[in-house]
């Protein structure tokens, strides 16, 4: 019993599939409404930007530190494209890549005072959230359009009612499989790729374990941990994209809220927050299970929309404390012995 | 030890000083006593919450559920004063709650050892549940009554009672922290606790001890929302928590722990509770609140961490070099 | 083992086991210490000292056994029990509270008032011989200090039961002497001590019983003047193995004319050593000596790059690396053994073939972009293999490995970019005597294969046994060089400690 524990908790990700398919299970028989595919793709794409930004800020909390400004740099993207297009009539890809640049920028800005001025991550991306949600609002006072109501009209639909150019990401789909999710994929992909095949990918883990260590291999640690800090904040520009492309709408406070969800995710997901430690595969499971939750609790249970909150929390605080008790424990207190 | 932290928390009230004497220049209207003592009474509930929460930082933990709390706490005391309870009672009630929630935040980091964030992560939503169970949904409004009074009651030169209780407790845990034996074991735990348990501090006591007190000031920050406010939402208090964290490294508390000053935070959350009433004076729009919020903490914490590297690099290069000074009879190893 | 049966032993621990999952660490071990007795506590890291002491102070509990003071058994769970039991441990790695000065440090944890306590730690400081700043913050330490910090607070404490684990490791000569002054005293106002060290030298210095732990079990445990060092080398060696690791096997003298040397260091000055000159020519084992904070780290870790220079030019094969990063330092061709393994040298949660080859990282040995995991456990497999590293298996954690085999992996990596020079900064320090014997073993070989090798030690003998050519730190400068045939014990210690100026290199 206690080595089958061992070998379950020795792979997280085991854990997080057997609970992955417990939810369809249960879900599927109070309500066969659930299994459908099109309402699961739905239920995807509307949480896409958790989805997204969890995997980047994975790399993030591997190098041991961690992202809270993701969240507001959606709604910076989001309204930069809205003013740039709808304001200053620029072209919308242009816009979109104008975004996603001033997106970089904002990651690279966090990234340079974490990895170069020695601040404490948790400290500075607290900063970037308010001043990038700050600039965001800003920018949105320069819009024409009131704030509150946000930019709409993007193109485009053709004469079929087909989503074409700029509203394809957001609303189009291939064969059926909304673009979103094929994003999604290529960046599940992508992200497992850079983290677990790459060069790339073995200098941030070693970077997560010891710092110090890893300059006396001669890894450039802080332009390696400035890095993460952009990818992260280009994830959460894209999700900005395919949110405004998603909802036809560009405002300045479209990831307000996220910051915890995304966290949940990626802890959820076994990554260690003190580093070191933690898969792509561990996040995606992490932030399905939570996607799914949201869409089956209120689904087949009734439970209120507004109040997601409770069971997911429950479930979190049940996990990780189970976690711990399951034999993580002794682990995970020599963990905290050694951060020091 | 003494001299740079008094010199930290003293730079913040300097900062806090500058902010009103430079929004003064720009608008003098702004430099007369009710409004400057204004600032402070709105500064409150931040107060309360970044007080608390600096316990935990302190033991190097972090509590992210406090806005919760406040905000649970909030709507019981509403709820209380919709059916006529006393002041004695919502004040049981509310400390009470955040107790119960500090112990299980700090049975939850301490006795099983699950990383503070997310532990407090999870308790975060499940406080936001439980506020929606319990009001159903609905804002809880229609109390107030002597409750709504007290808001506005001052003790004497404009201070409010509310703030004149919160600066009692700073100044207590204050010196508790900085003059008493235990007091400093909050400290010590943070600063590097393999080595307070070896020399017989419980870690794990200290730990949760800091939780229920952050909870107990949270509890105390949502008896003041709901007096405040007169309304409460079952979205009170979100956000709040980050607020206080700021705070508190406006303060000079360091998020690793095993640094800083009660002094500090409550400084640091009249810094952030007055941002937009200067802003106001200045003539700028609120929406630049946020934008100068996160520059003037993203500043204040840049220019704090390399002036802290830049000392420290200072005094070992020094100590170095004087090692290699011309070689003295007596042995320079140990200088 | 004689009991004496008339008054209990001040410590007596019976039947100890302790498993961690499934890893058995303890076996049963029964041990006593008597009031005014030093036990010396021997053996390999991984033989389960370290629990033990930990088990006793209260750090962990044991799973079987039990614990008797003065003949009475008690429970220790925590370790405040154990330290209002009059038992302290000072141990190996200090922990010291960082952003606290000295002072606090040494009082935190005391009931009693503060004015009485600062009066007792000054008497305790002038016992000892001790000279600290009280009011510095810890975190401008050096080990060796901490390590004062740390004995201080054992002293301050009056324990009844001290336990020093390993304390000499870092201490310069006569801080170690001064230590076994205040050994000697403790052990005549009738403190029971254990001492838990892996140098047999001071096992017939100060202790009066000695017991070797083997694999979680006592092998062997009696009075010390009924052992000599051989036998006390035979009880640590797994049975049945013979002696093999320590030789003194010479090699041919180098010829120095015929060489050309690979590092030149011309009037290298940077923080904490100034105006040093030396070369070190291929195949040459140049041991630098010193005692801690001379400035030898100092001045190594400048070469490799990892803080400012002053002054003064490197060169390496004639190029000039003055100033260079690390990662270019290592292109260039050198490569490092750090000090303090757990802070600079280990990826405790990485895998043994993530450790052996993270310095490849900027080479294509690896794969280019892609990490070529085939190729990364090929190295790490070839390195363990030549280095006898105890593994299990190559995916194992690093932080599962014993100190010793955790240094081979951490030398395998130095290793692993082919450098044209290796710097050793204290390669043996804190690793029992058979991994010491193979690591000596492996700066032979590298010898042989004509790699140049730079190593700092505190250890004489070590300097003595290896090197073909020593220089000597004082002060931040190099006051001495001696030929394999002036290398003494004495000449090297007289050196070190800027008594004899043989060879004083000018200053300004």
């Amino acid at each position: 019993m206690k080595n089958m524990l061992k070998k379950v908790f020795k792979h997280w990700e085991v854990f997080l599939v057997v609970f992955l398919v417990l939810e369809f299970v249960v879900f599927g028989t109070a309500n066969p409404k659930f299994l459908r595919t099109k309402s699961i793709m739905n239920s995807i794409v509307n949480y896409i930007s958790v989805c997204i930004i969890s995997l980047f800020v994975t790399m993030v909390m591997i190098t041991g530190g961690i992202d809270i400004q993701a969240p507001s740099i959606i709604g910076l993207t989001s309204i930069i494209i809205g003013v740039l297009w709808s304001d200053a009539g620029l072209n919308i890809w242009l816009s979109v890549a104008i975004a996603l640049v001033a997106a970089a920028l904002c990651g690279a800005l966090s990234g340079f005072f974490v990895a170069f001025c020695g601040v404490q991550p948790m400290v500075v991306t607290l900063g970037g959230s308010f001043l990038y949600s700050g600039i965001a609002l800003m920018i949105s006072g320069m819009s024409a359009t009131p704030a509150y109501q946000g930019i709409s009209g993007f193109p485009g639909k053709n004469e079929a009612g087909e989503y074409i150019s700029f509203r394809f990401l957001g609303k189009g789909d291939v064969f059926g499989i909304p673009t979103q999710i094929i994003i999604y994929v290529v960046l599940i992909l992508l992200c497992a790729w850079i983290l677990h095949r790459t060069k790339y990918g073995e200098r941030l883990f070693l970077i997560g374990v010891n710092q110090q260590a890893s300059e006396y291999s001669g890894i450039n640690t802080r332009a390696t941990i400035m890095s993460t800090y952009v990818l992260s904040a280009l994830s959460a520009g894209l999700a900005g994209v395919l949110v405004t492309s998603n909802v036809n709408s560009a405002k300045y406070d479209l990831g307000s809220g996220y910051t915890l969800a995304i966290i949940t995710a990626v802890v959820l997901g076994g990554t260690l927050n003190t580093g070191g430690k933690g898969s792509i595969l561990g996040t995606v499971l992490a932030s399905l299970i939570i996607c799914f939750l949201r869409y089956g609790l209120p689904l087949c249970f009734g439970v209120s929309t507004q109040n997601l909150d409770l069971p997911i929390g429950i479930i979190l605080v049940l996990v990780v404390v189970g976690l711990e008790i399951a034999g993580q424990h002794m682990l995970s207190s020599l963990f905290r012995r050694f951060k020091k | 030890m003494k001299n740079p932290l008094k010199a930290r928390w003293m730079s913040s009230l300097i900062f806090l000083i500058a902010l009103f004497v430079i929004t003064g220049i720009i608008a003098p209207s702004f430099l007369d006593y009710t409004n400057i003592i204004n600032c402070f009474n709105t500064a409150t509930m931040y107060t309360l919450l970044a007080v608390g929460i600096a316990f935990v930082i302190m033991t190097g933990e972090i509590d992210v559920s406090i806005g919760a709390t406040l905000g649970l706490t909030a709507g019981m005391t509403g709820l209380i004063a919709q059916q006529g309870g006393s002041i004695p009672k919502m004040l049981a009630v509310v400390l009470l709650t955040g107790a119960v929630i500090g112990l299980v935040n700090g049975l939850g980091v301490a006795y099983f050892g699950v990383p503070s964030l997310i532990f407090t992560l999870g308790t975060n939503s499940v406080i936001r549940g439980l506020i929606y169970l319990m009001s159903d949904g609905r804002t809880v409004e229609n109390f107030g009554g002597v409750f709504a009074g007290l808001n506005s009651m001052t003790v004497f030169a404009g201070i409010s009672v509310y703030y004149a209780i919160a600066l009692v407790l700073v100044a207590v845990a204050h010196i508790v922290l900085t003059r008493t034996r235990k007091g400093k074991y909050f400290i010590a735990v943070g600063d590097n606790a393999g080595g307070a348990n070896l020399v017989g501090i419980s870690v794990f006591g200290t730990k949760v001890l800091a939780y229920v007190l952050c909870g107990l000031f949270a509890g105390m920050g949502g008896f003041v929302f709901a007096s405040k406010y007169g309304q409460v939402m079952t979205v009170a208090g979100n956000g709040y928590e980050m607020t206080a964290i700021a705070a508190c490294v406006l303060g000079g508390i360091s998020l690793s722990g095993g640094m800083g000053n009660m002094v500090g935070a409550a400084i640091g959350a009249v810094i952030m509770s007055s941002i937009s009433r200067l802003l106001v004076f200045i003539g700028l729009p609120s929406t630049y609140n946020n934008t100068i919020t996160g520059v003037m903490l993203i500043v204040i914490v840049v220019v704090d961490a390399l002036a802290q590297r830049r000392s420290i690099e200072m005094t070992r290069r020094k100590r170095l070099l004087s090692r290699t000074a011309e070689p003295t009879p007596e042995g320079g190893a140990k200088a | 083992m004689t009991m004496k049966t008339a008054t209990a032993p001040r410590l007596q621990v019976k039947g100890i086991r302790k498993a961690f999952g499934q890893n058995v660490v303890l076996k049963g071990i029964d041990l006593s210490v008597d009031a005014g007795e030093v036990v010396a506590l021997i053996g390999g890291n991984g033989a389960g000292k370290s629990t033990l002491m930990k088990i006793i102070m209260g750090i962990y509990t044991c799973d079987e056994g039990e614990i008797l003071l003065d003949g009475q058994p008690v429970k220790l769970g925590k370790a405040s029990a154990s330290l209002a039991h009059g038992i302290y441990l000072v141990p190996q790695e200090p922990m010291l509270f960082p952003n606290m000065t000295v002072l606090e440090n040494i009082l935190m944890g005391f009931n009693e008032r503060e004015a009485d306590l600062r009066k007792r730690l000054v008497d305790c400081m002038a016992e000892l011989n001790f000279t600290l700043n009280l009011q510095r913050k810890a975190n401008t330490l050096s080990i060796a200090e901490q390590q004062m910090v740390e004995l201080l607070r054992g002293m301050m404490r009056n324990a009844r039961i001290l336990i020093l684990d390993e304390p000499t490791s870092s201490l310069t000569f006569n801080e170690v002497q001064a230590l076994f002054k205040t050994v000697e005293d403790l052990k005549k106002k009738g403190i029971a001590i254990i001492y838990i060290t892996h140098r047999l030298t001071e096992v017939f210095e100060i202790a009066t019983k000695v017991a070797i732990m083997r694999d979680g079990v006592i092998t062997l445990e009696g009075a010390v003047k009924d052992f000599t060092k051989e036998m006390l080398i035979q009880g640590l060696l797994p049975g049945g193995t013979e002696e093999t690791c320590i030789k003194e096997e010479q090699c041919a003298p180098l010829d120095y004319r015929h060489l050309k040397p690979v590092l030149e260091v011309k009037d290298f000055s940077g923080y904490g050593f100034a105006h040093c000159t030396f070369n070190l020519y291929p195949g040459e084992i140049l041991g630098i000596a010193g005692v801690v904070g001379a400035g030898r780290t100092e001045l190594i870790s400048t070469i490799f790059g990892r803080d400012k220079t002053l002054g003064g030019q490197v060169l390496l094969d004639g190029k000039d690396i003055t100033g260079l990063s690390t990662k270019q330092i290592l292109r260039a061709g050198i490569n490092f053994v750090p000090e303090d393994r757990h802070y600079h040298g280990i990826f405790k949660i990485r895998s043994i073939s993530s450790n052996t080859t993270s310095a490849l990282l900027n080479d294509e040995e690896v794969g280019k972009v892609n990490m070529n995991n085939r190729k990364q456990r090929e190295i790490a497999d070839k390195y363990a293999k030549e280095f006898r590293t105890k593994i299990v298996s190559l995916d194992d954690l690093m932080g599962s490995l014993s100190g010793g085999n955790q240094q081979k992996v951490v030398i395998a990596r130095a290793l692993s970019t082919h450098p044209k020079v290796v710097i050793l900064d204290e390669p043996t320090r804190g690793i029992d005597a058979a991994a010491r014997g193979d690591v000596y073993n492996i700066i032979r070989q590298l010898k042989e294969a004509g790699v140049a090798v730079l190593m700092v030690s505190s250890d004489m003998e070590e300097v003595m046994e290896l090197a073909d050519r020593a220089i000597t730190v004082f002060q931040g400068r190099i006051n001495g060089e001696f030929s394999r045939e002036e290398i003494t014990q004495d000449t090297l210690t007289s050196a070190a400690f800027g008594i004899a100026h043989e060879r004083k290199v000018s200053g300004e």
